[in-house]
């Protein structure tokens, strides 16, 4: 049989990257999903709109991705799921529940043929061709850092903090409340939209003398942003200039953005560190905040410099630019795996579903000591 | 009925996967006589159309156009559809006497007034069709690593069937006897080497990425220059383009309108469509459409008398019979001791023959098999298809907060008739009516009287909700050509209805 | 008519719509009856070749507590601008060109300019000045800034001077066009 395989039409396959504000979709072989859409669902009768991961069990989760799952094959992919391959893109950090509902609901709602899971700091570097890299992906919720050398994970360097998009959006919000009034009830979007089209990370030498008592620098001019033809919402220079500034101060713990690169770079064997320094990707949709990646760069050099990261001995850093937007490096690079026979040698089948009901897992030992 | 539309739901219908439903929202599968609701029945995508142009689009087409119509486009600012405008300019080379004007195409959103002249698309000659395309800028490049990742997995892949072939063979071949491969029988015949069928000529390693030690530089300007906000795009603009993802207005482009899709729902336990619309885009039509609304009978709320705790009150309800035969209603328990949950009665009746409650047959029902009754045509026609796999149906949920006196007698739903609001002849039924029960009747319709009493616990503004299983007789139509009688049966439906709060005492 | 109403020749101005208070009317104007043009708390002058619909409110209206008698505020109104059906209009000034889309509101802190198009339904109150060839659209009142100005509506203000005085009752001009002078 595998002699007729991919002659004739190509198979279509879905491919998700389900984030935790925005999901991206599309078809295996492309090379950008068809949609980004924000990961919420509308509630039939209620008209309250959830966020996926405002899930309070497992049964919630169920029935929310039921709905969001129903949207997405009716609505943007057009396909009836039955007897389909799906590819999930996901990060390693996965809560199991998430995971295990998500296969749940592909499974047994949607009937789906096979499930093919690719951890997404892995398949971010397929379209790069290459297989050795540090990738940093500064999402919604977190920021992980997990160093890939030749082809594997390398999973107990890994680094994640909750300093990402979420934390810059409660920021921004609680900051224009302090200088508008009745700003508290704004919908997510707008901070959302307030955040993309005003807000920017200042260089480090501004940010340096902000921090300073007897500054005399000028922050960037104030700015009036129209809401709904009935209220201007004010945001001060200072705001669209330092609101992002806390992804890089170091919290009490010492850690922050920078440090968490470097720290998981020490933790990898002394041979690679040189290599991953050189290789940095960054991905994730706050990466594509105005000057982010000239601010982290400048941090890394700055990190250097402190006796923690003495013994690293590194002295360059380099970072790839992906052939994609930062927020779908990983969607693209699901696309690519999906494009080949992977998904057919290593997808889980219904068959395998419905007998374990269970996926496999890393941080399961029945799935580990196999390995070993 | 606007009520179903507006809502609140103060009647719902139990579906056999155990959520609760207005009956609008409820198909009636005749096949398992089961009651489903969009989330228990399987969704297909039926047809693709143009919501726009109303054109449908056959699948293999829908596919090579990325789902998306060829020819409307969508507002890159505002979502909303883009019409096509003309304007005449003026002829080529003015100085010909005999030029004349020329007609020229644009595309104008009549929202927000963006055009393609925004943008500097020009102008068109004709109106459909010659509209720019953008490619990927970094196609070739993912093309290339696409197809070297390609041959690493089939390379990989066919190592792996070397081996599974190698262990596999206990037989000695000709070519192991002998030493000579076919490859090398072709070439010493002087026949042409055919290549293996998998391995396909290497493709070009595409270079790896190479890392560099720049990054976008900070735009400067940023510090100093007050920004236009109607120049930068908002996160949804961006969002709509996800390959480009423009920052500036300048930079938006048409964006060719996603194509829409018919669905059908088809039961999971049988395999039957209970919807199906017809394949034109413009008719609002189905071909099959097994609504619950017009298979059992419908429970409306006529008056309920003010609650109380622990008070009795009286209840009406309406009960109407969307169906071409009559049928009786019985009140029976909600939850009944003696029968399992997921059971249901069914009992094939013999015509003026009364229903003895004990001879009741009790069929378990079998969740993925077919029962030995369905026709099994439908499984061959459609061999693709893996049968379903059921859910086990969710408990219902809902508490019960009073408690009701089920009337011991049933009554007589008389079968619709469409003729009958045009006659007016008066009401000709003969039906000896338990007249402690029913209140009025008309046509299909009957009001009856069931006496309620909230829980003696309740807290005035607590909502009162009341629930009984209501048992009418379905008459099936389809098994008639085998059986040449239509089949009757016993159906047994929750229903359920929300009453209100609870109010003080006077 | 009452004493302030001054209406230039050549503007059709329909018998059954509210003029109130001082209010000029320039030459190729069209109202159309049952609009109201109700100078409140000081003249309004409107310009040339503007098309008033139904139902129209075009209000001078001082910010509450602020009636002055000294200090009148005056509405002025330039040309070329498009009132849509049942639109209300309380700003400050009003430039040329412009078009209030239908249902849209304008509230009395908001300065409009030149080619601007508030949208169906957009409702204008906080204080502000909108640029040149703004176009407020959407339920959001989203704001995109026009490449052009809007084209003016000469066909259908042509047809509406041939047709409207077959069917209405007009004001008879009382002001001769004094562009010359």
């Amino acid at each position: 049989m595998p002699l007729y395989e991919g002659i004739g039409t190509e198979k279509l396959t879905v491919v998700m990257d389900l984030g935790a504000a925005f999901t991206k979709l599309g078809f295996s072989g492309e090379f950008a999903p068809r949609h980004i859409i924000r990961s919420e669902v509308t509630l039939k009768g209620s008209n309250l709109t959830r966020e996926i991961y405002s899930y309070v069990n497992g049964d919630d989760l169920y029935d929310l991705l039921v709905e969001f799952l129903h949207m997405i094959f009716f609505k943007y992919v057009l396909l009836s799921p039955k007897d389909k391959p799906v590819i999930i893109v996901e990060s390693l950090l996965c809560p199991t529940i998430f995971r295990e509902t998500l296969a749940k609901v592909l499974f047994s709602h949607y009937e789906i043929y096979s499930l093919l899971i690719v951890p997404s700091h892995l398949v971010s570097l397929a379209p790069l061709a290459i297989n050795t890299a540090l990738v940093v992906d500064v999402g919604y919720l977190e920021t992980t850092v997990i160093p890939i050398c030749h082809g594997l994970p390398v999973l107990h360097a890994w680094q994640a903090l909750p300093l990402a998009s979420q934390a810059i959006n409660n920021k921004l919000r609680k900051h224009l409340h302090s200088c508008n009034i009745k700003i508290s009830e704004v919908k997510q979007n707008i901070i959302d939209d307030i955040k993309v089209r005003c807000c920017f990370v200042t260089p480090q030498r501004r940010a340096i003398q902000f921090l300073k008592s007897n500054s005399q620098l000028n922050y960037c001019p104030d700015l009036q942003y129209p809401l709904g033809g009935t209220k201007i919402i004010n945001v001060p220079g200072k705001i669209r200039e330092t609101v992002a500034e806390f992804l890089f101060e170091e919290d009490n713990d010492h850690q922050c953005l920078s440090t968490m690169v470097l720290d998981s770079i020490l933790k990898v064997n002394v041979d690679l560190r040189v290599k991953l320094a050189e290789n940095i990707l960054l991905t994730g949709g706050t990466v594509m905040l105005t000057g982010f990646k000239a601010r982290f760069k400048e941090e890394l050099y700055k990190q250097l410099n402190s006796s923690r990261y003495e013994k690293l001995k590194l002295s360059k850093f380099m970072f790839h630019s992906a052939p994609s937007k930062d927020n779908y490096t990983a969607w693209l690079g699901g696309a690519i795996y999906g494009a080949t026979e992977v998904l057919g040698m290593k997808s889980i089948t219904r068959e395998y579903y419905f007998k374990e009901s269970r996926l496999p897992d890393w941080p399961n030992m029945k799935d580990n000591s196999r390995i070993q | 009925m606007s009520n179903y539309i507006t809502g609140p739901d103060v009647v719902k219908y139990a579906c056999s996967c155990g959520l609760l439903k207005p009956i609008t929202r409820l198909y009636f599968c005749r096949h398992c006589l089961e009651l489903r609701c969009g989330f228990c029945v399987c969704h297909e995508v039926d047809s693709n159309y143009c919501g726009k142009c109303c054109e449908n689009l056959p699948s293999a087409e829908a596919r090579l156009k990325k789902n998306r119509c060829g020819d409307c486009y969508d507002c890159p600012s505002c979502k909303q559809n883009l019409s096509k405008r003309a304007a005449t300019v003026g002829p080529k080379n003015p100085e010909d006497p005999k030029a004349t004007p020329r007609k020229v195409y644009y595309l104008l959103c009549l929202n927000c007034r963006w055009s393609s002249r925004d943008v500097g698309i020009p102008d068109q000659a004709a109106a459909t069709g010659s509209w720019p395309e953008r490619e990927n800028v970094h196609a070739a490049r993912l093309q290339e690593i696409i197809e070297m990742y390609k041959g690493i997995v089939l390379a990989e892949k066919q190592q792996k069937m070397e081996k599974d072939k190698k262990k596999q063979r206990r037989f000695m071949t000709f070519t192991d006897r002998t030493g000579i491969t076919a490859s090398m029988l072709r070439k010493r015949i002087g026949l042409p080497d055919i290549p293996h069928p998998l391995l396909k000529p290497k493709p070009k390693e595409p270079e790896e990425a190479v890392a560099k030690e720049e990054v976008e530089e900070f735009p400067e300007e940023l510090l100093t220059k007050p920004i236009n906000l109607n120049e930068i795009t908002t996160l949804e603009q961006r969002l709509n383009l996800p390959e480009w993802q423009p920052t500036t207005v300048d930079k938006l482009f048409p964006i060719h309108k996603q194509v829409s899709v018919k669905r059908s729902q088809r039961c999971r336990a049988c395999e039957h469509n209970v919807s199906k619309p017809e394949y034109s885009p413009t008719s609002i039509k189905f071909k099959i459409q097994l609504f619950a609304f017009y298979h059992i009978p419908e429970v409306r709320i006529f008056t309920v008398e003010p609650l109380r705790a622990g008070k009795q009150c009286e209840l009406l309800l309406k009960f109407s019979n969307p169906t071409q035969h009559q049928t009786v209603i019985t009140f029976l328990p909600l939850f009944p001791s003696e029968d399992s949950f997921a059971s249901k009665e069914i009992k094939e009746l013999v015509p003026d023959e009364e229903v003895p409650s004990r001879e009741i047959v009790i069929e378990e029902k079998q969740p993925p098999s077919l029962p030995g009754s369905q026709p099994s045509s439908l499984l061959h026609t459609s061999l693709s298809r893996t049968p379903s796999i059921t859910v086990k149906p969710r408990p219902i949920k809902q508490a019960i907060t009073a408690n009701v006196e089920l009337p011991t007698s049933n009554f007589v739903l008389l079968p619709r008739d469409d003729a009958a609001e045009f006659d007016d002849s008066g009401d000709t039924h003969n039906i000896q009516d338990d007249t402690k029960l029913v209140v009025w009747r008309k046509s299909n319709k009957a009001v009856i009287r069931l006496n309620i009493t909230p829980l003696e616990n309740l807290n005035i503004g607590d909502e009162v909700v009341v629930g009984f299983t209501m048992q009418h007789i379905y008459v099936n139509t389809i098994t008639a050509v085998e059986s040449k009688e239509p089949q009757r049966y016993n159906n047994n439906v929750k229903v359920f209805q929300y009453l209100g709060k609870i109010v003080g005492s006077e | 008519m009452s004493k302030g109403i001054k209406i230039v020749s050549g503007a059709i101005v329909c018998e059954e719509c509210k003029l109130r208070g001082d209010v000029t009317i320039g030459g190729g104007t069209i109202i159309h009856p049952s609009a109201s043009i109700i100078a409140e708390a000081g003249p309004i002058i409107i310009g040339e070749n503007c098309l008033i619909e139904e139902q129209t409110k075009i209000i001078n209206k001082a910010p509450v507590g602020q009636i002055d008698n000294e200090n009148v505020q005056e509405l002025i109104i330039g040309s070329n601008n498009v009132f849509e059906v049942d639109c209300a209009i309380e700003a400050i000034k009003i430039g040329d060109n412009n078009v209030f889309e239908s249902k849209s509101f304008v509230g009395n802190k908001v300065t409009i300019t030149n080619g601007c198009i508030i949208g169906a339904g957009c409702r204008l109150t906080e204080e502000q000045t909108l640029k040149e060839n703004t176009i407020i659209y959407g339920e959001n009142c989203n704001m995109r800034e026009g490449l052009d100005r809007p084209l003016p509506q000469t066909l259908q203000m042509d047809t509406l001077i041939r047709m409207l005085p077959n069917y209405h009752h007009l004001k008879k001009p009382n002001l001769v066009n004094n562009k010359k002078n």
